[in-house]
């Protein structure tokens, strides 16, 4: 038997995360398993434990067993049961596992959002204790560069310097820059932790003459993989306050999945105000841009048949799908779009910050395998993937499956064929080299 | 009867009132492409409910079979209306005669389709690889739904020829009226045997309808149309 203070620390997790929609999924699931032909991870392993309905039965029968009057008359019909160390093991990995991708509530008849279940049993497992302990760790990380970004103004600047630098190689003009704590800044651009999420993007602003600045944060939330709403928030926060501060109009995220959908449909909700700017993703920007005639992108620059990944959280369950496509479609005749695509495009394993957690390594290459196969039925040579967990994956997919594409942020092959002296430069260096 | 139909109007008006009274998730779920008025996601709601395109696409047997198991039900509910009242047009179209051939047709060939999608599903719950992820209520909510199909099927199949709409017809109009009387033909015979236990799992589906996953009766709409907020 479960002690109690714990199995009431544990049930009054569900009790207090219960809402409309998640007692729907619960009850009305019917176990049909459409989705096991969704789920990269089930089709990729023919593990029980990865089947969409089966990671959320796990919620469903402690649910029966404490909040459904059914359930507790006659807990065996429902296999009611309680969150005891045997449920938790499998729970850990089944949830820790998915990347939230939301194509099995794609497929479902009733579309049921297992993706919407899981937090649920993050929550349980992480008061539990058996939160997974680096995602946490990222988080916390996160909150603590926030609540001490003094500690941290000085690498930071003088990072912005460094990519000032390599801005003015490629653009060729000594004005251009990575403008800091620019007060009046129509756009604040949240990037990715490392040079290579903001370089492109501050070519792009600077030679469309935006007024933008960047921010002190990164736009990547462990909170949200972790599955701790408050860290989450808190994490979100940090650059939701900075906006304010420097009363900006536009929040843009870079290509990050995840960092759109946190900022655009999550952190309202979580904080309970609405926020007074808007939010777009880089893509949107740059789409804008080209069509606009901001910038100018010349075809033939990229070498191959080019071919383009929807990360999940940005077409799927953020509704990009259009804009990256005519962006890639811009810089090349080329392209070749992956069947299937857009909303029915396969996840390929990276998401959900399971790139990050070692124990699930195996399983998320083995889940990469419908990534592979298209891929290679593709006959791509170049792959554009606005997403860095994405890339990450597909990067490692890459080597171990021989697929020789190269793989590219679709900000950095806009740049590449951005009539630039920096690239005409890098483009004359090559044709020496042959 | 009467219970069953009590325990499952208000059992189902309870799960409905349990729905509407727990507050909306704060985040907004929907997935793309979604309609951009609320009219195109009413819409989408109901083409994703009753056609359910995704699931075809992915699994094109299930979805063969479940749908077939659900237009056959509901053809077969429409079919038990005639025991509430005689349907006003078809009758003088078709004439009695014609009217009890049509019924007797139109009652076997759902009976039968029925029949092979339970059969569909009691195979691919107890046999696919997936099996472990049933739970002894899907084989309870199958054994019943089998229980209601075969004896109905037996009704339809054996005393069809005979028994026609207006001896049912009676025989239900007398329930309604609180004062149950079998007409003769119903006690000829192993009929009544046969009606018992087609009207027993019935009951009994009736009244387990609302504690199970049936409720995606209802349900799904909901949870379709939140799909598309």
């Amino acid at each position: 038997m479960m002690e109690a203070i714990r199995l009431e620390t544990l049930t009054g997790v569900i009790d207090k995360k219960m809402n409309r929609q998640l007692k729907q999924y619960i009850d009305i699931c019917a176990r049909c398993a459409i989705c096991k032909d969704a789920c990269h991870q089930y089709v990729g392993t023919g593990d029980f434990k990865y089947l969409p309905a089966r990671r959320a039965e796990l919620i469903r029968q402690i649910y029966k067993k404490y909040f459904d009057g059914a359930g507790r008359f006659m807990p065996t019909l429902y296999e009611a049961r309680d969150p005891d160390e045997n449920l938790l093991d499998e729970l850990y990995d089944s949830t820790y596992a998915c990347t939230g991708c939301r194509r099995c509530m794609y497929y479902c008849p009733f579309s049921i959002d297992t993706a919407w279940i899981l937090p649920v049993a993050k929550a349980i497992l992480i008061a539990a204790g058996r939160g997974n302990e680096m995602l946490g760790q990222l988080a916390d990380a996160a909150i603590f560069k926030g609540e001490n970004a003094a500690m941290f103004e000085g690498v930071m600047l003088s990072g912005f310097e460094d990519i000032t630098e390599e801005v003015r190689a490629i653009t060729g003009i000594p004005e251009h820059k990575v403008h800091v704590n620019k007060e009046g800044a129509d756009i604040l651009y949240v990037a990715l932790a490392g040079a290579h999420s903001i370089r492109p993007a501050a070519v792009i602003f600077e030679e469309t003459g935006e007024n933008w600045t960047i921010s002190m944060f990164e736009a990547a939330n462990y909170g949200f993989f972790y599955g701790d709403t408050e860290k989450a928030r808190l994490i979100t926060k940090r650059y939701i306050d900075e906006a304010n501060r420097l009363g900006v109009k536009e929040i843009v995220v870079p290509e990050c999945g995840h960092a759109y959908r946190v900022a655009e449909f999550f952190y309202e909700a979580w904080s309970k105000e609405p926020m007074p700017f808007k939010v777009s993703h880089i893509l949107e920007k740059v789409d804008e841009y080209i069509k606009a005639g901001r910038i100018t992108v010349d075809k033939g620059k990229i070498d191959g048949k080019v071919t383009y990944h929807d990360p999940c959280q940005l077409g799927r369950n953020g509704g990009k799908f259009e804009q990256p496509r005519d962006i890639v479609k811009a810089v090349t005749d080329s392209f070749v779009d992956l069947t299937p695509n857009r909303a029915e495009q396969w996840c390929c394993g990276g998401g959900g910050g399971i790139v990050a957690m070692e124990e699930f390594k195996d399983m998320r290459l083995k889940s990469g395998i419908k990534k592979v196969e298209q891929l290679r039925a593709s006959g791509a040579s170049v792959l554009a993937c606005p997403c860095e967990n994405c890339r990450l994956q597909i990067e490692e997919l890459n080597e171990v499956h021989g697929l020789g594409l190269e793989i590219w942020q679709v900000i950095d092959l806009v740049v590449a064929a951005m009539p630039l002296p920096g690239n005409d430069a890098a483009a004359s260096e090559d044709s020496a080299e042959a | 009867m009467y219970i069953a139909l009590a325990v499952f109007i208000v059992g189902m008006g309870w799960r409905v009132y349990q729905w509407a009274t727990t507050p909306k998730s704060p985040v907004r779920l929907g997935m793309f492409p979604k309609p951009a008025t609320k009219g195109g996601r009413f819409w989408k709601m109901l083409k994703d409910t009753f056609v359910a395109p995704h699931s075809a696409k992915i699994e094109p047997k299930m979805y063969f079979f479940s749908m077939l198991f659900h237009v056959a039900a509901l053809a077969a509910f429409v079919g038990h209306l005639r025991i509430l009242d005689e349907y006003p047009i078809l009758p003088d179209l078709l004439g009695e005669h014609g009217m009890d051939t049509f019924a007797a047709w139109a009652g076997s060939i759902a009976g039968t389709l029925m029949l092979v999608g339970i059969i569909f599903w009691i195979d691919r719950r107890t046999f696919g690889p997936y099996k472990n992820l049933s739970v002894p209520e899907d084989y309870l909510l199958l054994f019943l739904l089998f229980g209601v199909i075969v004896m109905g099927d037996h009704l339809r199949f054996v005393y069809g020829s005979f028994i026609h709409a207006d001896t049912y017809q009676a025989w239900f109009q007398s329930l309604l009226a609180f004062k149950p009387a079998f007409p003769d033909k119903l006690l000829t015979g192993n009929v009544g045997w046969s009606l018992g236990t087609h009207v027993l799992f019935t009951d009994l589906f009736l009244i387990y309808f609302p504690f199970s996953k049936l409720v995606h009766a209802i349900g799904s709409l909901a949870a379709n149309y939140v799909r598309s907020e």
